[in-house]
């Protein structure tokens, strides 16, 4: 009997406690399911607005789900809504301006650690100092260089405002980066014969591929994001980039047109969604080293 | 052996481009900025000097000073909403999720990488009352509620504000914050518990200690985003109702590109920048006797 | 409604001529050599460019072969903004909308930026062809002849007039008639007023005309000059009663989000039984897609006069719309032809096409003009006294400040005093 009974005390505590431990743990899950509840939900009611009519949104309640599925919506906002143009605004300016940050910083970020010279820490404080100072402290100037110079009206200064301004995080991240490669890898390739330029492109960059494309990454949301410089720079409606077209939107159509509206915010978020899917891992380690170390 | 490293003209060509860039587009339109301080005008009509002109106007404002409160305020609701939602979510993922919260923590962090403007219109249309009633105020009629006009009153838009970035950031700040909390050592929570110490004691004396420089440097980091915000008020309300919601940011664009006023739109500009210096210092300086006092 | 396959083609328009390769065409900024006949038009604003494209296909196909004309758009309340920028640049387009606030245009013309047509249009011997009463009023608010007088308008209230009878209600004559009709409209779960919140001004124009029924015609002149300011209490009880209107309900719920089309829509579709409006809108009004109470059953009211007040109802508030002006640098052999050819055409096919009263002389007798149309020309031609409008003689920013806390001021979140004070503040 005694035998007997305490295994199935056991047992019959050991379920207690599982249950109890099930039970203990519902209201976490409750606040989980709510939690992704109030991020999903909008995103969802997003998508299916893309696909109402004028006359469903006017008419409909709120939460009635769309009675076609078809991509009229979408076709207004890519043609009519100008949105094909607004993407490849957004493409020729970030891009370049990602490609030559990246380079431009890199480079800099192996001078500034690997390199030894004299005045180096207070070169890398200078760049630090740029990560501190609003972008509304450059605004003003720059308008007034690039009407001077005859670069409005283009998108060069997009570009160019992009690179300088994506410049200081990225030698940061760089720098902290070639801080944890010994210095005699270098030194030792440098010595070959390759000399310091050839080391840095042969082994400095392949090296650092990860962190390169990892920091790209981050800016490259930044860049893609940004609404205060193309919003400044940007003086006619065929250089506007895909937020400050967004942010336009209703204006190009003189009053609300909710559906292609809808679609035009769900182009914007579902294609960084795709990105997001792809790399969720990187981006969200690459966010957050971007902000301890700035 | 130093000499390899320290070849000059190599350190030049890997430093010197990014510097004059920076420099150039970042450096001298900051002092540029600082001088049109000093000047009354703009583009089309000139410049005048005025002396310090701007700056007692800057104090006299009544514009300025409410855009200056709605910037600290703003900061400060949304800087202790997002980091403290944030380190429950760290705390969820750490304590009772564990090893299955990776799902979780990607599904809360994608808003982050959503572009601004489209998140403003998606929540302007949630919130909508006219011309028809967004899903949040369906579902207080729902409830029995009335209708929120939350956009005709600068204390409810206030609130979408905060909401809508403290959604946009929570997931990014728990990840972050998860970040800071895994590495504590496990034996060290384990001795904790054998003490005896209950869930709360454990998180007041042995977690939130541990996990406080990174919890400090996410403070900082939102400070300083937050009192820059530009996009999400431009794209949500635009500053309105009036200017309820305008920030330094946004008065400084008004004032500088609608008013045509570059230099008190340079002062504005030059506010923000030590409102973020003193504030910046500030938290780190407090927080750092906080850590030798407990 | 406005045609939505206007606005799409004048976005196609605006599109039409611009090039993937943006970056590469880097010459940009030269003031003078313009390839097209550029027009930089706010968004709501769809006759003129509709009117342009008549012109270009028909009667002015010569100089538009010389010189295509081009449409780009920008909402009204980003264009003051994007004004500034494109001055800053030298990068105005040929003809662009002169600004919210005729103290923008003035500063413009103060640069070199806005044409003087007394000098240009007697050049090209076109002249003659301006009404003289148009003239006078852009003067007037312009201190010269700086904008195209593309619409003649007079403001007042719209009323549908079936709502009317069914309620058995008179015309109002007085405010006090006005807000005892609109509160028999409200109790009947009618709403009283339509009215766009967002745009501000048809708020604002509500407290510009009671000044000026109550103070007199040169109530808004006493401001400029300094002798009185808006925060003196005769000045405020105008802001008072127009928040009364607000706080009793006779705007919609959520009026500061209420867009142009909205506002327009809900007076259409017969939800609201009066539309403070100007001439402007007779176009949408004689539209019969999107007007489901019909032209014949709309009618206008002079703003009513406030009893023992100085103004009275005769003196119509009129204007010349948000004006469309010529950039001054841009005069040439090829502008001006296109000039000569708009100010001897626009006014007939503007008035047949769109129903658009214009500051520009007919040619000949257009035809088929609608009644109602014609009730308002008529009007127009019997006032000799007009006012302005509430912020005519603002700046850019008190004239901001006033219409974006139109919609706080009716919604009760800013009280009468606040909005008179804070509009003051940024008078000069």
């Amino acid at each position: 009997m005694t035998l007997s009974a305490a295994p199935s005390s056991r047992a019959r505590t050991l379920r207690q406690r599982a249950r109890r431990n099930r039970l203990r743990r519902l209201p976490a899950h409750l606040l989980v399911a709510l939690l992704l509840l109030v991020v999903i939900g909008p995103l969802v009611w997003l998508l299916l607005g893309s696909f109402k009519t004028q006359r469903e949104f006017l008419d409909e309640p709120v939460w009635a789900l769309p009675t076609q599925w078809n991509f009229d919506n979408y076709v207004t906002a890519w043609t009519t809504g100008n949105f094909s143009q607004y993407v490849l605004n957004s493409v020729i300016s970030v891009f370049p301006a990602l490609f030559l940050m990246l380079l431009l910083g890199s480079a800099a970020g192996f001078a500034l650690e690997v390199l030894v010279w004299k005045g180096r820490n207070g070169v890398l404080l200078l760049f630090l100092a740029g990560i501190m100072v609003p972008l509304q402290m450059i605004l003003l100037p720059l308008f007034t260089v690039y009407f001077q110079t005859g670069l409005t009206g283009t998108l060069w200064p997009l570009v160019i405002t992009y690179t300088a301004a994506g410049l200081p995080l990225t030698v940061f991240l760089m720098a902290a980066y070639f801080r944890a490669v010994p210095r005699e890898v270098f030194e030792a390739a440098a010595l070959d014969g390759a000399g310091v330029i050839r080391a840095f492109f042969l082994i400095g960059l392949p090296m650092m591929r990860n962190a390169v494309f990892t920091v790209g990454l981050v800016q490259f949301f930044f860049y893609w994001n940004d609404l205060l410089i193309a919003l400044t720079f940007t003086n006619s409606g065929s250089l506007r980039t895909l937020q400050v077209g967004l942010l336009n939107f209703t204006g190009q159509f003189g009053t609300v047109e909710y559906g292609p509206l809808f679609a035009a915010i769900c182009i914007n978020v579902f294609s960084m969604l795709v990105i997001y899917l792809v790399l969720n891992q990187r981006i969200q380690k690459g966010l957050v080293a971007g902000s301890v170390k700035g | 052996m130093k000499q390899v490293l320290g070849d000059k003209r190599a350190i030049l060509t890997l430093v010197g481009p990014a510097l004059i860039v920076y420099t150039v587009v970042m450096l001298v339109p900051v002092m540029w900025s600082l001088g049109y301080t000093f000047f009354d005008g703009n583009a089309i009509t000139g410049f005048r000097f005025t002396g310090l002109d701007n700056f007692t106007r800057l104090w006299e404002d009544t514009k300025v000073h409410d855009a200056f409160v709605f910037t600290l305020k703003y900061a400060a609701v949304v800087t202790v909403g997002q980091v403290l939602i944030g380190y429950g979510l760290a705390l969820l993922y750490v304590f009772v999720l564990r090893r299955y919260s990776a799902t979780v923590r990607t599904l809360l962090f994608f808003p982050i990488v959503l572009p601004t403007v489209a998140v403003g219109l998606l929540f302007q249309q949630l919130f909508s009352i006219a011309p028809q009633t967004g899903p949040v105020n369906s579902f207080l009629n729902m409830l029995g509620f009335a209708s929120i006009d939350w956009f005709g009153d600068g204390g409810s838009a206030f609130v979408v504000i905060a909401v809508m970035d403290i959604w946009r950031s929570m997931g990014f700040y728990g990840v972050l914050l998860y970040a800071g909390l895994v590495d504590i050592p496990e034996d060290v929570l384990e001795a904790a518990r054998t003490d005896g110490a209950g869930p709360l004691r454990l998180v007041r004396h042995v977690v939130l200690p541990l996990s406080w420089p990174v919890l400090v440097s996410a403070v900082i980091f939102s400070i300083n985003g937050t009192l820059k915000v530009f996009d999400s008020i431009m794209a949500l309300t635009d500053g309105g109702p009036g200017t309820s919601t305008s920030p330094l940011t946004l008065y400084m664009f008004q004032t500088s590109f609608t008013y045509g006023d570059y230099g008190y739109g340079s002062s504005v500009a030059l506010l923000l920048t030590l409102l973020c210096l003193v504030v910046t210092v500030f938290i780190f300086r407090a927080s750092r006797r906080d850590l030798t006092k407990g | 409604m406005a045609s939505p396959g206007t606005i799409f083609r004048a976005a196609t328009l605006a599109v039409a001529g611009t090039t993937v390769f943006a970056l590469t065409a880097c010459t940009g900024g030269g003031g003078a050599e313009h390839s097209e006949f550029s027009l930089l038009i706010n968004t709501e604003n769809n006759e003129i460019p509709s009117v342009l494209t008549t012109l270009s296909e028909g009667v002015c196909s010569d100089q538009n072969n010389a010189l295509p004309l081009e449409v780009e758009t920008v909402p009204q309340t980003n264009l003051d903004q994007q004004l500034q920028l494109l001055a800053g640049q030298g990068d105005l387009p040929v003809l662009y909308s002169a600004g919210n606030a005729p103290a923008l245009t003035e500063e413009l013309a103060d640069s070199g930026h806005v044409m003087d047509f007394e000098e240009s249009l007697t050049d090209l011997g076109v002249i003659d062809r301006v009404e003289p009463a148009a003239i006078s009023t852009i003067e007037n608010l312009y201190g010269g002849f700086h904008v195209l007088p593309f619409e003649y308008n007079i403001e007042g209230i719209w009323y549908n007039k079936a709502l009317f009878e069914e309620h058995d209600l008179a015309v109002p004559e007085t405010w006090d008639e006005l807000v005892a009709a609109a509160q028999t409209f409200s109790d009947a779960g009618v709403l009283p007023f339509s009215a766009s919140g967002e745009q501000g001004w048809p708020i604002t124009r509500f407290i510009g005309n009671y000044l000026y029924r109550d103070l007199g015609p040169d109530a808004m002149e006493r401001i400029e000059s300094g002798e009185a300011e808006l925060d003196d209490p005769e000045y405020v009880r105008a802001a008072q009663a127009v928040a009364d209107l607000g706080e009793a309900g006779f705007f919609e719920e959520g009026v500061g989000s209420i867009d142009m089309d909205t506002s327009t829509h809900q007076f259409l579709t017969g939800d609201a039984a009066m539309f403070y409006m100007g001439s402007w809108a007779l176009s949408d009004f004689n539209n019969e897609e999107g007007n489901d109470i019909g032209a014949e059953n709309i009618g206008f009211m002079p703003f009513p006069e406030v009893e023992g007040g100085e103004g009275n109802s005769d003196q119509l508030a009129a204007n010349v719309g948000l004006p469309v002006t010529m950039n001054a640098q841009a005069l040439n052999e090829d502008t001006g032809s296109w000039m000569s050819c708009i100010v001897e055409n626009y006014g007939t096919t503007g008035l047949e096409q769109e129903n658009r009263i214009s500051g520009f002389t007919l040619g000949e007798e257009p035809e088929g003009v609608p009644q109602l149309t014609q009730d308002v020309q008529e009007l127009v031609t019997d006032t000799d006294e007009t006012v302005l409008w509430f912020e005519a003689l603002f700046s850019t920013e008190a004239t901001d400040t006033s219409q974006s806390n139109a919609a706080p001021l009716v919604t009760g979140s800013l009280t009468p005093e606040e909005f008179m004070t804070f509009v003051q503040a940024d008078l000069f």
